[in-house]
């Protein structure tokens, strides 16, 4: 009995609540997007220019 | 700050002037968007406007309607509102101003829309010299910005009054805000004044023969670009301080938000030569400054968008969502005092995209006066903006007016917000497509005498048009949802919902309220980004010109 409490204590690997890596995620992607966006018109600038 | 001590209501007396400065800002909605969609049907070549009504007419009442009185009006109308609810019940003094603010800028908006419709002054809403307009346009214009001066008095008064009665304390976040929009407007409309009544009106009577073009649209621009972050700010209040509310969850840092309003500040107003960069007669390094100084506003822009997406997350993981998205799912989806504002937000990422692009200097040869830009600000103030001011009425027009958001009226935003994205996506998708491939801007005309360049347009504006008609029912619904608001929902009590920050003991540093030291650096910066360029300009001034009217008269 006590050896199965013990499994599952270890199963429930607790995220962490004060945790912000959604946010951190959402960020790169931000910034990325922001990136991706200008070198493409940077690019049709060298084009034109 | 965290002690409500103000009433939760704002005070019916309050409420009555707010509610005045929303009705002029529906109506303005209402025919601005039958302009919008006349603009779109145009372009597409299908049509053409009857009686001899004239395209750059039409597209100066859009411009006019929806850049300059919806805005102005809407904001005022929820700043003051704003400030009585955090900072307390506006003083009779106070609101007296505010109402002979209000008054002034109807009478201004009166006098400019009787002259546009008597096509005395089709010169859009930028009214550029050496486009020449109707003195009484002016005047009108004049008129509004002054009213809108007054109306800014009343909050400045009743948040100092709140300092007074409560030393050594962080004003109300929503109050503290307000006010910063508020000295950003006034700073920002010194320019546009001085051009008006020093160049235009003077000239415009026949006092003066010719205008120095490249001063009055320096002046123009000194305004223009802290323009569009006095349509922003409000949103920002919006997001900040208002949604952690709606939702559930807790303002991510109240000192945050506060810096990234002071650096708006700063930041926002020496840097109008990026509207300029293609201007001859400015010194091309005085236009690098300037465009290194709008950059830095891209740092509280990203600090906001950090500041959002943590409050969104944390409040996700409080209802115990897991994983790296799963807060995302349990964001309130079906309240539309969140999901409106929510898509104005998510709209505002391709639009702050587009706009480092429009700053970048040389690239701006891409972009400029294409119609790209007018892409570029249907998504930052006609997307992020208008949709967060919709979805602040849905609350706030019933709490004003003893009503209640029915389920009802709150579906049928809900559907608004999102008819008014997919118009958008294909309105300003269009644009910012037709813009790369040269399409111009202000233009009447859509196929150019069959020319082959303008032909690959086509499609481009027919999408316009089919957004267009889109946007147009999104219009009408507003509309409906707002009288409905106003006149016919039950009555009841709507909450005017107030974020708290998540850590009340971190006091907001009173440094931020030292507005002398702000006001001292902002006058700083402008001093060192304009003087120099300006004696320059001054010295080497181009010859005056005489005005030009362009347009047929009735
Ligand atoms: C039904 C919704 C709307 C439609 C169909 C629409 C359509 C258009 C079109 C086609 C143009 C460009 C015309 C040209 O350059 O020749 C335009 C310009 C403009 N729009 Fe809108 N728009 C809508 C809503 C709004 C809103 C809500 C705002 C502001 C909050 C706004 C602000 C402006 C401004 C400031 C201009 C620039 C006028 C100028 O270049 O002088 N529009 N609109
Ligand atoms: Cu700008």
């Amino acid at each position: 009995m006590a050896k199965a409490e013990l499994k599952s204590n270890k199963k429930t690997e607790i995220e962490d609540s004060s945790s912000l890596k959604g946010t951190l995620a959402s960020v790169f992607f931000l910034g990325i997007f922001i990136v991706v966006t200008w070198v493409s018109v940077y690019f049709l600038f060298l084009d034109r220019f | 700050m965290s002690s409500q001590t103000a009433k939760l209501k704002v005070d019916p007396r309050d409420g009555k002037l707010a509610m005045a400065h929303f009705y002029v800002a529906f109506i303005a909605l209402a025919l601005g968007g039958l302009m919008g969609l006349l603009q779109t049907l145009v372009r597409s070549g299908k049509f053409e406007l009857p009686w001899g009504i004239d395209y750059y007419q039409i597209l100066t009442v859009h411009g006019v309607l929806m850049g300059l009185v919806l805005t102005t009006f809407f904001i005022m109308g929820f700043q003051y509102a704003a400030v009585s609810r955090t900072a307390g019940t506006h003083s009779p003094a106070a609101r007296r101003i505010g109402w002979i603010g209000f008054w002034v800028m109807t009478v201004g908006t009166i006098m400019a829309a009787t002259m546009v419709l008597l096509k005395e002054a089709s010169v859009l809403y930028t009214f550029y010299a050496p486009l020449k307009a109707h003195w009484i346009f002016y005047l009108g214009m004049t008129f509004v910005v002054v009213g809108s001066w007054l109306d800014g008095a009343a909050q400045i008064m009743t948040y100092a009054k709140w300092r007074k009665e409560n030393p050594g304390k962080p004003s109300p976040l929503l109050s503290f805000m307000a006010v910063i929009n508020t000295v950003l407007w006034i700073v920002a409309t010194l320019g546009v004044a001085s051009t008006v009544l020093f160049q235009l009106l003077p000239w415009s009577l026949g006092l003066v023969d010719t205008v120095d073009v490249l001063i009055s649209r320096t002046l123009f621009w000194y305004f223009g670009h802290p323009l569009v972050y006095f349509w922003l700010l409000p949103a920002y209040m919006c997001w900040y301080a208002i949604v952690p509310k709606i939702i559930g969850g807790k303002i991510f840092s109240d000192s945050l938000a506060r810096l990234s309003f002071i650096l708006f500040l700063l930041f926002s107003i020496p840097v109008g030569f990026h509207h300029q960069l293609m201007e001859p007669g400015i010194d091309p390094a005085w236009k690098f400054l300037q465009v290194v100084l709008t950059f830095m506003v891209i740092i509280p822009s990203l600090m906001t968008a950090f500041s959002l997406f943590a409050t969104f997350e944390r409040f996700g993981r409080s209802k115990g969502a897991t994983g790296l998205f799963g807060w995302f799912k349990v964001l309130p989806w079906n309240d539309a005092r969140f999901t409106v504002p929510f898509i104005g937000m998510a709209s505002f990422i391709p639009a702050g995209a587009g706009g480092i692009i429009n700053a970048s200097n040389q690239m701006n040869q891409v972009v400029h006066n294409t119609i790209w830009v007018t892409g570029h600000f249907h998504l930052t103030a006609a997307t992020s903006v208008v949709l967060t001011f919709f979805g602040i009425s849905y609350w706030l027009v019933p709490h004003l007016t003893g009503r209640k958001l029915t389920k009802a009226m709150n579906k049928l935003g809900i559907i608004q917000g999102w008819v008014w994205f997919i118009g958008m996506v294909f309105m300003s998708g269009a644009m910012h497509f037709q813009g790369l491939l040269g399409g111009p801007r202000r233009s009447a005309f859509s196929t150019y005498g069959d020319a082959a360049q303008a032909a690959e347009w086509i499609p481009y504006q027919i999408a316009q048009a089919v957004g267009g008609s889109i946007l147009f029912l999104g219009i009408i619904l507003m509309i409906i949802i707002f009288v409905n608001l106003a006149f016919f929902a039950p009555k009841g009590e709507e909450e005017f919902p107030v974020g708290e920050a998540e850590n009340l003991e971190e006091k907001a540093p009173m440094i931020f309220e030292n507005w002398k030291l702000w006001l001292g650096i902002t006058a700083a910066l402008i001093l060192f980004a304009y003087t120099i360029p300006f004696i320059d300009m001054i010295q080497n001034a181009p010859p005056g010109s005489p005005g030009f009217k362009t347009w047929n008269s009735w």
